[in-house]
């Protein structure tokens, strides 16, 4: 168990300190035999550089990608502060 | 009334270039002025801020920023200060600025703020140095939030930072990391002036709204919290309901 925790943690810490990388919002789950990835990104770009960093980093790991792009259309409503 | 625009976290690069443009474009008519709450590039670059500022600059609305954690890792926050500032963005770190709206003062003030946690979890200005200079960062800059708040002549006061000031709109994140993504001084610093609105980011994974201890209205703003380019809140209203795009 300390062992999945650890691979998770040194998951994370590649996401954030790695400089192609750079992201603070992806959650890490090791389940069984596969990393599971999820949060958002703002390009198709940054998405694959962090599977394709985790699959160099650690190779043989099995990762499903459940990571999307923020959209960024216009807002259609306003909220009124009071 | 007043309509701003707030979003933050953008995390601009090269390869954001363009993705937000479109919607941007469409801002005058919605709002009068547009708010960023920090993290505006990836890595604190000169080159990132020039990518931020053809992004988010000559919008024909005025474009108010403070700067967030990542637009510090390349200890270049002074370089990139300039950059945008060249480009008309106006830069707020423990400032304040006002801006007229149809003849109502805007009052913002902003900071970057920075972690230490909420009541009954927070750090402690004790024992190491480095723990003592942590937390003296979190008081040295929440009191210069309050300070910049407090001496804002306005109609309307908007506190901007990157950090939050409240633990509502950080739900959904991890309890254990709080400390590292707000802490209570800044609300103490919100509640010390007749702020009417707080807008943070940093919280990718937060709650939209909370309040302070004080009863003033927190918006997280972080992109992947609204989920779109921007939002957009209205203060001082005349009539509620009123249309987001006049028809």
């Amino acid at each position: 168990m300390t062992n999945q925790i650890d691979f998770e943690a040194e998951i994370h810490r590649l996401l954030i300190e790695h400089e192609q990388i750079a992201e603070q919002g992806i959650t890490v789950h090791h389940r069984e035999n596969v990393v599971v990835l999820s949060g958002e990104v703002e390009s198709t770009h940054r998405r694959d550089e962090i599977c394709r960093q985790i699959s160099s980093h650690f190779p043989g790991v099995a990762i499903t990608c459940d990571i999307g792009i923020t959209r960024a259309q216009a807002p259609s409503e306003v909220e009124e502060i009071s | 009334m007043i309509r701003i625009a707030a979003v933050g976290d953008v995390h601009v690069d090269k390869d954001v270039v363009g993705r937000y443009r479109p919607a941007l474009e469409q801002l005058p008519d919605r709002a009068d002025a547009l708010l960023v709450a920090g993290d505006l590039t990836r890595h604190g670059t000169v080159d990132e801020a020039k990518c931020f500022a053809t992004e988010f600059g000559g919008l024909g609305v005025p474009v108010v920023v403070v700067l967030g954690n990542h637009d510090h890792q390349s200890d270049q926050e002074q370089q990139v200060t300039e950059v945008l500032t060249d480009s008309g963005i106006t830069v707020l770190e423990c400032s304040a600025t006002v801006l007229e709206i149809r003849g109502h003062r805007l009052g913002i003030a902003g900071a970057k703020g920075f972690g230490g946690g909420f009541a009954g979890a927070c750090a402690s200005n004790f024992g190491e140095r480095e723990m003592k200079q942590f937390v003296g960062t979190t008081e040295e800059i929440s009191a210069r939030l309050g300070e910049a708040l407090r001496s804002v002549r306005c109609d309307a006061l908007v506190a901007l930072t990157h950090y939050s000031p409240v633990p509502d709109t950080l739900v959904g994140e991890p309890l254990e990391i709080y400390a590292f993504l707000g802490c209570y001084q800044l609300g103490n610093a919100v509640d010390s002036a007749p702020t009417a609105l707080a807008l943070h980011g940093h919280a990718h994974h937060g709650s939209e709204r909370g309040r302070t201890p004080g009863g003033v209205p927190v918006r997280n703003v972080a992109h992947p919290v609204i989920k779109q380019a921007y939002n957009v809140y209205q203060l001082l209203s005349e009539s509620v309901d009123a249309p987001l795009v006049p028809a």
